[in-house]
């Protein structure tokens, strides 16, 4: 037995000796180290993040810091005391709240219709929430000046000139008109999260309650509620969000109604000349806005794990609400009109009519649509331009978040995870925050990239580059690591296991992921709008320009062509992404 | 075919306040063309161990060669790509998009074997794990047992000089892991390949090993045969894990130049081999294998240890029983199923003490009274 207890406690002494001078020799010949592929790859991914994100950040600060001799807080002294730039912050906290509020409202209640009731028409109000939060909120807005402009709307002229009732008549071009305009595309954030959340409540949570003898009312108000209030306050700072950065709906129907608010002053701020100093100030406040929400939104949503948790438990039953339930159709139904049916046949009917009234009907034309597609020699360029930026953003953004998802989770790269948070940011910035820091940092730099389709890619990569790391990072988390280890054992190399297996592997995860991303590019405006030249013109921006130029009904046309580009674009995400647009979207900042 | 020479092994895991050492100091010889066993609990190192044998991981300190080759020590460790060994995981790790053939011509062809070579090559060794027939199948479409030797024929194919085998087993049903036992001692005879396994079933690394490596703790405990391990083991913590024991408290009476007398449970008078040092008086534990305890019907007369039944556990091939020594010492037997005894009848141990094993008890470590059964499985 001593024997085996002396092997077992390690040969110590003469072994010992052997084995230091054997590693010796060995030790000359084990391989230097040396550059591998994958060390490039990284390295690049790691400096295209701090190229997209990191630097022009800084430059943004910067530039907020940089006074008349030297350093100075005068832009922010400015900024916070000037009665410009309070008014619009002032209107953008109003805009943010009132959205908000009212997404809540909309939101929960179709939300709680749609999980817990008997309501009929599920699939219309599913239909309305996804169609509302694709859609284009600048053309959804362009649509509603036709229908509510103060003079020539064509429900204000209906009620002033036939019905005789002038007193009815809305003025689209107001606080109102901008909060319901907005409204629109962000109830669908409360709608998603709240429906998932109310799907995922463990029936027996409330099964307990009714054992207990509360009734369903007191169920739902005391047990049901509060298990889904953080996922529903989470989707309601996201409409928050969202809604205070939309540039282009703030730009058509807040400013003719001199509702300025932080994205329009700040795009203001570009008109000759340029005042860098006070836009990047501002910018820094709107972040300061867009970041708070979105961290109290976080903490909200890491809060709703028992609710995702109850997977074993029964569905919940679904409440009988007897003919009021046809109360809640209504409602949805309305919804429905409002959102999609009443923006959208409002652009079919001005993009055929030969001039917008009371009467367009008489003279239906195709002439715009040949106006838009033949003649006006913008329109092809913006097209190409903007198919040709989608795809090229789409595919880098992809690559990049497939690399930094990687390193994330399969390396032990010291700082790594301040790498995945440098890949969140742009979450928190609204996109002509985007463009006020990129513009920047490029006009800093002895490149001329300013004007050029390359900065409208990079503002478009670094915006979307949290939706791709987050699908790589999803994708990457269903791949057991030991599927890349036993590919390495045999021989692969980083490259080899890369691509033989890993990209395999996670491959309907990355085009899930490039739809993400292409969707929202492809009607991206709030950064497209300070960057673009008339050689890098992009689809929204020229629907945007020919709109303020006064070419209303040749807009139509170009709106309902940018609609159908989109429209394929969001088929194929359906076709092949199975819904995950909807799904994966939802932390995406929009606008 | 070769050899792996580990000394010095530590690894740590873990973020600065919570440091984990999963290896630490591991000392240990693998001989060419043998069937190592790597043995323990869950948590007690053994992967990490394979892990680093490997290369995945980076050791803290020691190092580990391959015959000459240095290929790890904590500066310098050549990536698991350049290793020329093979693993099977235990989660199989088979591609799920590869079929059974493109899995395992993998490695031929990144070797850049020409392809009538690999072909014959992948026949010859889906044939050797008796999948021949499902090369065109993918893996979605296969049983476990089936995956299981399509990552076992992926890994020989490349003919690795070392086999790396992760509790390959575990996922199989009983009766499956019983023949895959049998195959893959079959498979190492006949390949020369070293054969590096780890696992926490101590039946699986008996049956199969040409020796065993017991890790507890990220310690080796013990390093030897099968039948040393498990007649001779070096210390409780082997004793236990190694299958059923009665670990019985005693004193020595007579300790002279390695063997002594020692009396168990006040009960029991053995003759054993003690371990050096052991004086006359010190407090040891026995480890006792319920198979070499027999029971006898006790007919009145004066006994010097007597138990009675207090539980009877009837298991098939054999019959375990629970007799109650007269100090309240608990003992587990097994006995041949056709020797019967009822529970309340007074019986007559005795114990075979030439394969018992006594160790001093180390005053730090709790005693065996907590053990009130004095047996674990």
């Amino acid at each position: 037995m001593d024997a085996q207890i002396q092997r077992a406690g390690g040969a110590a002494g003469s072994l010992t000796m052997a084995a230091t001078t054997r590693a010796g020799t060995a030790r000359a010949r084990a391989r230097p180290p040396r550059v591998r592929l994958e060390h490039v790859i990284m390295g690049g991914a790691i400096g295209a993040l701090i190229v997209l994100v990191v630097l022009p950040l800084a430059f943004l600060l910067l530039g907020s810091l940089r006074g008349e001799e030297g350093l100075s807080l005068e832009h922010f002294a400015e900024v916070l005391s000037g009665r410009l730039y309070l008014s619009a912050l002032q209107n953008s906290l109003i805009l943010g709240a009132w959205t908000a509020l009212f997404s809540l409202l909309i939101g929960l209640t179709l939300a709680f219709a749609v999980s817990r009731t008997d309501v009929p028409g599920k699939g219309l109000i599913r239909l309305t929430a996804t169609l509302s939060y694709l859609s284009p909120p600048f053309l959804t807005a362009i649509a509603f000046v036709y229908l509510f402009s103060p003079n020539a709307g064509l429900i204000n002229v209906f009620l002033r000139d036939v019905a005789g009732a002038p007193w009815l008549a809305f003025n689209i071009f107001s606080m109102p008109g901008l909060v319901l305009v907005t409204v629109l595309h962000t109830f669908p954030f409360v709608f998603l999260l709240a429906a998932s959340a109310l799907q995922s409540v463990d029936a027996a949570y409330e099964e307990a309650a009714q054992i207990l003898g509360a009734s369903k009312l007191r169920t739902t108000v005391s047990i049901t509620m509060p298990l889904v209030a953080p996922a529903v306050l989470s989707g309601t700072l996201l409409a928050f969000v969202n809604a205070i950065a939309l540039f282009g709906s703030q730009a058509i129907i807040g400013l003719p109604g001199r509702v300025v608010t932080l994205p329009t002053r700040i795009y203001a701020l570009f008109d000759y000349p340029p005042e860098y100093g006070l836009a990047s100030a501002l910018s820094l406040v709107f972040v300061v806005i867009t970041v708070a929400a979105l961290y109290l939104q976080r903490a909200f949503l890491a809060r709703r794990s028992y609710v995702t948790l109850a997977g074993k438990g029964a569905r919940p039953q679904l409440m009988r609400l007897g003919p009021s339930r046809f109360v809640l159709l209504g409602l949805a139904a309305l919804v429905f009109l409002i959102s999609i049916v009443a923006p959208y046949s409002t652009l079919v009917a001005v993009s055929l009519s030969k001039s917008w009234g009371l009467d367009f009907w008489k003279n239906l034309t195709l002439a715009n649509y040949k106006f838009i597609l033949l003649e006006y020699n913008v329109t092809q360029r913006a097209i190409l331009n903007s198919l040709l930026l989608a795809t090229v953003a789409a595919t880098i953004a992809v690559l990049l978040g497939a690399v930094i998802g990687w390193i994330d989770l399969r390396t032990r790269l010291p700082g790594r995870r301040l790498l995945d948070y440098a890949a969140l940011i742009p979450l928190g910035l609204p996109g002509i925050v985007v463009a006020v820091a990129l513009i920047q940092f490029w006009l800093a730099m002895p490149l001329a990239l300013y004007g050029t389709l390359a900065i409208l890619l990079l503002a478009y990569v670094g915006r979307y580059i949290p939706l791709s790391v987050r699908s790589a990072n999803a994708s990457l988390r269903q791949i057991d690591p030991s599927l890349e280890e036993s590919a390495q054992i045999l021989g692969a190399s980083w490259t080899a296991t890369m691509r033989e297996i890993t990209l395999p592997l996670i491959r309907p995860g990355l085009f899930a992921g490039w739809l993400l991303v292409f969707v929202p590019v492809i009607q991206e405006l709030s950064a497209s709008i300070l960057l673009f030249s008339s050689s890098s013109i992009t689809l929204a921006v020229a629907v945007f320009n020919l709109y303020e130029t006064g070419y209303t009904e040749s807009v139509a046309a170009l709106a309902m062509v940018n609609m159908a580009i989109i429209g394929v674009a969001i088929w194929l995400a359906y076709k092949v992404g199975g819904g995950g647009i909807a799904a994966g979207g939802r932390e995406g900042a929009t606008g | 075919m070769a050899s792996i020479t580990i000394r010095g092994l530590s690894k740590h895991f873990g973020s600065r306040d919570a440091d984990v050492a999963a290896v630490s100091g591991l000392d240990l010889d693998i001989k060419d063309n043998q069937f190592v066993t790597l043995l323990g609990p869950s948590g007690c190192g053994k992967t990490t161990t394979l892990r680093l044998i490997a290369g995945y991981l980076v050791p803290d300190a020691g190092t580990i060669h391959v015959d000459d080759r240095l290929v790890s020590s904590p500066g310098q460790v050549i990536p698991p790509d350049a290793r020329h060994m093979g693993m099977v995981f235990q989660s199989y790790a088979v591609w799920p998009h590869k079929t059974v053939f493109e899995n395992v011509v993998f490695g031929l062809k990144i070797r850049k074997v020409a392809a009538a070579e690999a072909r014959r090559k992948v026949e010859e060794t889906l044939a050797l794990v008796n999948l021949s027939g499902l090369a065109e199948r993918y893996p979605g479409e296969l049983s476990g047992g089936q995956q299981q030797r399509v990552a076992l024929a992926r890994s020989l194919v490349v003919e690795p000089e070392i086999l790396l085998l992760d509790e390959p087993l575990s996922n199989l049903d009983a009766k499956l892991r019983e023949r895959m036992r049998g195959e893959l001692k079959v498979l190492q005879r006949r390949t020369g390949i070293t054969f590096v396994y780890v696992t926490h079933d101590q039946a699986e690394a008996l049956a199969l090993s040409d020796m065993v490596a017991v890790i507890h703790g990220g310690r080796l405990q013990q390093y030897g045969t099968p039948f040393e391990v498990y007649s001779r083991p070096a210390n409780r913590i082997v004793a236990d894990f190694m299958g059923l024991v009665n670990l019985v408290p005693g004193t020595v009476v007579e300790a002279r130049d390695g063997v002594g007398t020692v009396e168990a449970a006040s009960a029991l008078r053995l003759t054993v081999a003690v371990p050096d040092g052991t004086r006359p008086g010190e407090a040891i534990e026995v480890a006792i294998r319920p198979e070499n305890i027999r029971l006898r019907a006790a007919n009145g007369a004066a006994l010097p240890a007597r138990a009675t039944i207090s539980e009877r556990t009837f298991l098939g091939n054999i019959s375990e029983y629970q007799a109650t020594l007269d100090s309240g010492q608990v003992l587990r037997v097994q006995t041949h199923p056709l020797e019967r005894f009822a529970v309340g009848d007074i019986v007559a141990v005795e114990v075979d003490a030439a394969h018992c094993s006594v160790f001093r008890r180390n005053p730090s470590e709790p005693t065996s009274d907590l053990r009130a059964d004095g047996a674990t499985a």
